[in-house]
């Protein structure tokens, strides 16, 4: 009886072993003009990165013949560039990347393997942008600057010091990722407060960067940062917890709060900002809870990327009258309350994007120039 | 022992932990428990952590480690979280709803793990592995890898997350369940007698096999609620927890677990785990009044120190008992 069973178990476990092998085998035949493209992403899971690739999946490919293969949330360097090589070994002829460990890495993973590459939502830094503008599989990055990622920032900040506010505390979201940096830096130079000693953008995003956090003992000045956390894990909810404890008059956060604390900070009563998109959930948090400032991207912002990529897979890849890989810099919206929070969230939900089809058709095709794209991405 | 060394055994350590924790935050000019806020944390805290506790040390007192508490935890809590929001939508009584699935979801992860362990017939912490590994793969396709948030969001959750009372409720039944069936019934006769020695208590008549399964049962449970309790804090539930990402969760457990051991001496082994958990949760709430100067990582070192500090003194309280006696016999002198 019980050898019967172990002879069970064995052979369900050898069954379920053979159909997955013969599952993986039966994977759908794309037709032969099919674009493969493989998007990286660091986050799975928020409200922004959900909006983006409902975009590219539901939207993009129901309009294009094109197929999009998704990372799982990817924590690192040498998990992207594993992701990377498992997109070449399947036929991907392009890679956007949405996730920033390792930018330079990357482009430098596709150039070796001949793969397009192309940054959606971020950009690389002045210096990294001089050394890959010239490289052949580059073809591209539309998002926003360290500047504007700064500047974002710093309008929130000053946003609520003309609201009076003298007590704040702050998620930094996940420093050191560039992005995220530039954020905080202008988040702490909008309260008009210093960071050892320093005001200025790269002064205050450098000494972040070294710290690889934010110290609250060198922020000086008039509003004061009451608690400081970053990144998610196990011991997330005791340090917002230990935030709520304080009592700040405001949760400023410079991305994913509206994923993880809007029902926590909601409950709290306490009033909080982010920097992320403008989706139904988030409209939720605007209308009907504490979120009081968002400044964020629209879903389909992401259209300009893919038509980039698409270009360069049709053959026609384009470069700026240099002959570089073209940088275009988009920059936030920001919603107050409800009323304007519409304004931007009507204009760009499901079927009907600001880069619908038609519109990215005017920049997709064999004749289309960099002064084209940049038209439209400055209009948008 | 007398009544009086009974009760000082019994709540030395957790007075002595509150006494030095309160201290060091009055040292700075604040209390551990700062306001309401932080008592409803403090609750709740503790009720994870006594329940952890005790289904780790059901089947490790038996000399079965189970890595898959966290798996199971983490799967029962998705699985409440999908079937309730599937019936009620995030409506009125879905907490309720996704407590009473979870509990019976974690059951049944449980008695599948201990079906597969008396199976199997290999070592636990080999079947627990797998197991862990198992109900990850599971939960991550279940979730795709996101966190599971719009389920467990809703009026309802943060009504139950938003007061110490439920915690409190859950801990009191919790507490006197566990003490009723391991100490008051046939079942919890059995499971003692195998704990203190397996092969005389078969060779007694009693039957070892349905015991772990059950015992594997209860854990679930126990588990289960853990899992729903932590998606109430949290207000989410990671579903992207490959590769024995939800063993940390059962690793929380561990010095509350040789804690109650040790207040076991002198009381009840299950209220031990709740005194144990209450000094972790005092410690956790002092970490939080100062938590812009102790980051994670210095936690989580500060609690690996505290448990090892605390194994040194188990294994050679004998040695320190002498080291004390002689001292106190010189000063006599």
């Amino acid at each position: 009886m019980k050898k019967g069973m172990r002879k069970l178990l064995n052979i369900a476990l050898t069954g379920s072993m053979v159909l997955g092998t013969a599952a993986a085998g039966s994977m759908p035949v794309l037709a032969d003009d099919t674009i493969k493209i493989g998007v990286l992403v660091a986050d799975v899971s928020g409200e922004e990165a959900q909006g983006f690739r409902a975009y590219y999946e539901d939207y993009i490919a129901e309009n294009y013949d094109v197929e999009f293969d998704y990372t799982e949330a990817l924590a690192d360097a040498a998990g992207e560039k594993a992701a990377i090589e498992k997109f070449v070994s399947q036929g991907c002829q392009a890679i956007i990347s949405l996730s920033s460990s390792d930018r330079a890495m990357q482009i430098e993973t596709c150039e070796e393997y001949g793969v397009y590459y192309a940054i959606a939502s971020g950009v690389l830094d002045a210096e990294q942008y001089e050394t890959y503008k010239g490289y052949e599989y580059f073809a591209g990055q539309v998002g926003p600057s360290n500047e504007t990622e700064f500047e974002a920032g710093k309008a929130m900040g000053e946003y609520y010091k003309e609201q009076g506010v003298t007590s704040a505390a702050l998620y930094g979201a996940f420093i050191p990722n560039p992005m995220h940096v530039y954020r905080t830096a202008g988040v702490i130079a909008g309260l008009g407060d210093t960071y050892g000693g320093a005001s200025d953008m790269n002064e205050i995003a450098g000494q972040i960067f070294a710290d690889q956090r934010v110290d609250t003992e060198k922020v000086e000045g008039g509003v004061e940062i009451a608690a400081y956390l970053q990144g998610y894990g196990d011991t997330t909810t005791d340090e917002l917890n230990a935030a709520i404890q304080k009592n700040p008059e405001v949760f400023l956060s410079v991305g994913m709060a509206t994923t993880f604390f809007t029902q926590t900070l909601n409950t709290a009563g306490i009033q909080f900002s982010d920097i992320d998109s403008f989706t139904e959930a988030n409209g939720a948090a605007i209308k009907d809870g504490k979120l009081t400032y968002l400044a964020g991207k629209y879903s389909s912002s992401i259209g300009p990327v893919f038509a980039l990529v698409k270009n360069a897979v049709d053959g026609n890849v384009i470069r700026d009258a240099e002959g570089n890989a073209p940088s275009f810099s988009q920059s936030y919206l920001v919603a107050t309350d409800g009323a304007s929070f519409d304004a931007y969230y009507v204009s760009d939900n499901g079927d009907s994007p600001i880069y619908s089809k038609e519109v990215l058709d005017t920049v997709i095709g064999s004749d289309v120039t960099y002064e084209a794209v940049q038209t439209l991405v400055e209009a948008n | 022992m007398s009544t009086s060394k009974r009760i000082a055994g019994t709540f030395a350590i957790p007075v002595i932990a509150a006494v030095i924790l309160e201290a060091v935050c009055l040292c700075s000019g604040q209390n551990i428990i700062t306001n309401m806020k932080s008592f409803d944390n403090f609750v709740v805290y503790t009720a994870i952590v006594m329940i952890t506790t005790m289904a780790l040390s059901i089947n490790l007192n038996s000399g079965r480690f189970d890595f898959s508490l966290g798996s199971m935890a983490s799967l029962a809590a998705v699985t409440g979280a999908k079937l309730s929001y599937a019936l009620l939508g995030g409506g009125k009584g879905s907490a309720a709803a996704m407590l009473v699935i979870t509990i019976i979801a974690g059951i049944v992860l449980g008695l599948v793990s201990g079906i597969l362990y008396v199976a199997l017939r290999l070592p636990p912490i080999i079947t627990s592995l797998g197991v862990t590994l198992i109900y990850e793969g599971i939960l991550y396709t279940v979730t795709g890898g996101k966190y599971v948030m719009t389920e467990v969001q809703n009026p309802s959750m943060a009504a139950f997350a938003g007061t110490w009372i439920y915690a409190a409720v859950i801990i009191v039944i919790v507490l006197a369940f566990i003490i009723f069936l391991f100490d008051c019934t046939a079942f919890g006769y059995d499971y003692n007698a195998l704990k203190s020695g397996q092969k005389v208590a078969v060779n007694t008549g009693i039957r070892e096999i349905p015991n772990a399964v059950i015992c594997y049962g209860i854990c679930g449970g126990l588990m289960g609620i853990v899992g729903f309790l932590s998606a109430a804090r949290n207000t989410n539930i990671n579903g992207g927890q490959l590769n024995f990402g939800s063993i940390a969760i059962m690793f929380t457990a561990f010095l509350p677990m040789f804690i109650g051991s040790y207040i076991s001496r002198y009381s009840n082994e299950k209220l031990g785990y709740l005194l144990a958990a209450v000094c972790m949760s005092l410690l956790n709430s002092t970490f939080a009044v100062f938590s812009n100067k102790i980051t994670a990582s210095m936690q989580s070192i500060i609690n690996a120190l505290l448990l090892v500090v605390f194994l040194i003194y188990l294994n050679n309280e004998n040695l320190f008992v002498r080291i004390f006696s002689s001292r106190k016999s010189r000063i006599g002198e």
